[in-house]
């Protein structure tokens, strides 16, 4: 039956591989955008990518500590994948004699039994007490039910052992199979030398004497000492089986052992089959995402731009990108989650997964403020190209309808403006903080009208033919209280912020940081109208 | 001397080489650079959200201060940025209640008395020229420069105090150290364009143009900027032929100072703009 079940968790398997391969694909069309070509991927040597897969080199750079966790698991499911569940195809390769009972290999599978589980733990621990980053960023999918499924197998694993080890029918099977000792030749001394050093539970044991035990001993270097040593060196097992040692009775007679080994295979089989549907699936998907890497920068260039699409499931949602996101603090102060890496890759894959509960204009515009500082790509442990992936997401999302404040300012005539900007914004909050000029009398007032300020201004000499008011006109519809339509003239949002202006100014009006105000408070407007300037547009385009 | 070093968000990924020769100009002045995890300047964020325009400034000074030291920078953008935060900070009240209450979310406090330094006020100012004259072993000959003196520094001059704002001149004398000749250029002073390279391309190359023929029409070979956002606008022309015909090409001060001092990486640098080889 379980050879059968194996098959079974092996197709699951093999149908998840292909069920991702075709989600791959999908995915790969919305990641090949062909005007993206600020950046440029590339093949890289297959160096890197193995030695991050084997020792994982990038994390060790992200953080030690994690790094050390992530390591002991990872060598030690390694270890138990390779050296003990796979022992029948593995010894003959690695070992000239190989029995899981003797020493090293009992004290080994222990030991690695140990740090898998400790690494489970401090994972899970990490995620239910919400450290650092986590702490105000709500995720998803929070990974749990791969690190408990082998949690699962490894406890399973432990408490096997601790039950073969108090096993009297396992004892009874093994001295048949391996010996001739029976009763004559003093069985009743090897079982009560068991019992004494090894914690075997016996119903009914003799009297403990010293010839006895020596017999037991002598017996026991006879027959069992070859393939089995002292059951201390299984030291996480032999402490359970002490604990359980009293209930042997109980547990012997039902062959508890027989059914935790059940318990344990069949949930190795359920990670087997788990794997492409899981969290897991990293220990492939990073390999294969670690094959492209960008290489350069393009500024200006014409290269057309590549997301693996197995680097985007590769996330594992670690949170060290937005650690140390340069644009962090916008989070904080907009508490727009879609501004941090984590929670940006994470609604791309709802994106093309058709997820609803996403807003695209908050995701184009915590997209957009991405400074292409390099940051989340630099310190991916799971080396995915994210810097790629952003400028992507943005060309898509234009290319959608979603588009930037400027962008869809820029495409509104000022008399459209005035007529159907809202005039003033309705708040819940306090207003927001401003520099509070354009609303300062005191401020603009003084100005003469006497054409310094146009005169010196390179978007009045370079765009007469598109600009429509001057830097004075713009302080003069102050002055007339038309800060509304000032909000939406094309100085306002074209100004190169070089401060020429206020600087001459006679009057000493500090005009660019008037227009920068009237520039935040048109965005503010601007947010209000992007939706009907969508469906507007989708309207002519059938 | 120890100084916190902001290299701003462009020069990790886009102008890898503006770091690297500001790193190795630095270590040859024997000025040690401590890297923070500092955050974006709020340069970007201006045209979207005042507040957190400033605060994100203000929270990089507040970093500093954690570890007692100045910032210097090579980007014009982030240092006007940052003398912008300060002035508004210390002058609206409102403003500095709302970032305080925000630093204080992140155990940060800041006392206001961090000094934001930029590359070239720091060499004049803190170095010297008559200092770097001396340490000059390779003068460079027989090139013109202009010089881009880059608007978010040099104005307006009541709250960055960097030079004087019509007629500048620590610049010029900055490059002429180096042996090097420096021509007068009207629009010296004057915006590259880079601000809306992204929101109006047009309107940007056009200013671009301008300037780069201007420059060739003043004599120039190349023209000298020490700002990062400059340097990239003005790296176009690798990928514009029209702009090409005008034989000048942009080059960065760390490049034309480390090579005068015999810096060997800035003698053959891996960018568009090696030069002096």
């Amino acid at each position: 039956m379980f050879e059968a079940l194996l098959y079974v968790s092996i197709f699951i398997c093999l149908i998840g591989l292909v069920f991702q391969i075709w989600r791959f694909k999908r995915t790969s069309s919305f990641l090949k955008h062909p005007k993206a070509s600020r950046l440029r991927s590339e093949l890289m040597t297959i160096i890197p990518g193995f030695l991050n897969t084997l020792v994982q080199v990038r994390l060790f750079k992200a953080g030690k500590i994690r790094w050390l966790i992530h390591f002991g698991l990872f060598v030690g499911f390694l270890y138990l994948l390779l050296v003990h569940g796979l022992h029948d195809l593995t010894s003959d390769l690695f070992f000239d004699y190989y029995e899981p009972t003797i020493d090293p290999y009992q004290f080994l599978r222990n030991l690695n039994g140990v740090f898998v589980g400790l690494g489970c733990i401090a994972f899970l621990l990490r995620r239910r007490l919400k450290i650092r980053i986590n702490k105000d960023t709500p995720l998803k999918y929070k990974g749990y039910f791969s690190i408990i499924l082998i949690l699962l197998v490894i406890s399973s694993g432990f408490l096997l052992e601790a039950s073969k080890i108090i096993s009297e029918p396992v004892f009874m099977d093994m001295v048949e199979e391996y010996s001739d000792v029976d009763e004559e030749s003093g069985l009743a001394d090897l079982k009560l030398y068991w019992n004494h050093n090894f914690k075997v539970y016996f119903p009914q044991l003799p009297e403990v004497t010293s010839s006895s035990l020596e017999n037991g001993s002598f017996l026991n270097e006879e027959y069992c000492l070859s393939c089995h040593s002292d059951t201390k060196s299984a030291f996480l097992s032999f402490q359970a089986a002490k604990l359980i040692y009293y209930a042997g009775d109980f547990l012997n007679r039902h062959r508890a052992d027989s059914f935790l080994y059940a318990i344990h295979y069949i949930l190795c089989l359920c990670l087997l089959a788990c794997l492409p549907f899981s969290r897991l699936f990293h220990i492939i998907l990073i390999p294969v995402a670690g094959l492209v890497k960008k290489q350069d920068s393009v500024l200006h260039g014409q290269k057309k731009a590549v997301v693996s699409a197995a680097g985007l499931y590769a996330c594992t949602n670690c949170g060290y990108c937005s650690e140390v996101c340069s644009v962090y603090p916008h989070f904080q102060t907009t508490g727009n989650l879609f501004v941090l890496p984590h929670s940006k890759i994470e609604s791309v894959k709802g994106l093309i997964g058709g997820d609803a509960g996403i807003n695209p204009w908050l995701l184009q515009k915590g997209n957009e403020i991405c400074t292409g500082c390099y940051n989340c790509t630099d310190i991916c442990p799971s080396g995915i190209d994210l810097q790629t992936l952003w400028s992507v997401l943005g060309d898509t999302l234009c290319e959608e309808g979603y588009l930037s404040n400027s962008n869809v300012v820029n495409t509104i005539p000022l008399l459209e403006w005035a007529a159907k900007a809202p005039v003033s914004l309705k708040r819940k909050e306090k207003k927001p903080v401003s520099s509070g000029l354009a609303d300062q009398s005191d401020a603009f007032e003084a100005c003469v009208q006497c054409t310094i300020c146009t005169n010196v201004c390179p978007v009045v000499e370079y765009d007469s033919v598109k600009n429509d008011y001057t830097p004075q006109q713009v302080m003069n519809l102050l002055r007339l209280g038309q800060r509304h339509v000032a909000e939406g003239t094309r100085m306002v949002h074209t100004c190169l912020t070089c401060y020429s202006c206020q600087e001459v100014c006679p009057q000493k009006i500090p005009v660019t940081d008037i227009l920068l105000e009237l520039r935040n408070s048109g965005y503010k407007k601007v947010e209000t109208m992007k939706k009907d300037y969508l469906k507007g547009m989708r309207q002519i385009e059938t | 001397m120890r100084l916190a070093y902001f290299p701003g968000c462009k020069i990790p990924f886009y102008m890898k080489d503006y770091g690297a020769s500001f790193e190795a100009l630095m270590l040859r002045l024997g000025i040690e650079l401590v890297k923070l995890p500092f955050h974006c300047c709020g340069y970007p964020a201006g045209n979207d959200d005042f507040l957190t325009s400033m605060y994100c400034a203000i929270k990089n000074l507040a970093v500093a201060q954690q570890h007692d030291l100045d910032i210097i920078t090579p980007c014009k953008c982030c240092f006007g940025q940052f003398k912008h935060a300060i002035h508004r900070y210390h002058q609206n009240l409102e403003l500095k209640d709302d970032i305080d209450h925000l630093l204080d979310s992140e155990n940060l406090s800041w006392a206001g008395k961090t000094k934001v330094k930029h590359l070239l006020s720091f060499l004049y100012h803190d170095v010297g020229v008559g200092e770097l004259k001396k340490e000059i072993t390779n003068p460079i000959e027989g090139k013109k420069l202009v010089v881009q003196y880059g608007c978010h520094a040099l104005r307006p001059f009541s709250i960055t105090r960097f030079d004087h704002p019509y007629t500048p001149k620590i610049f010029e004398e900055l490059v002429q150290v180096t042996g090097i000749q420096t021509v007068e250029w009207p629009k010296s002073t004057e915006c590259c364009g880079n601000p809306v390279a992204d929101t109006n391309r047009a309107l940007s190359l056009k200013i671009l143009k301008s300037k780069f023929k201007s420059a060739s029409e003043a004599g120039a070979d190349y023209i000298c900027s020490a700002c990062t956002h400059c340097q990239i606008q003005y790296e176009i022309p690798g990928y514009d032929s029209t702009i090409d015909t005008f034989g000048v090409r942009p080059v960065l001060y760390t490049h034309v100072l480390g090579a005068a001092l015999g810096i060997e990486s800035s003698l053959s640098t891996q960018g568009s703009t090696g030069l002096f080889g």
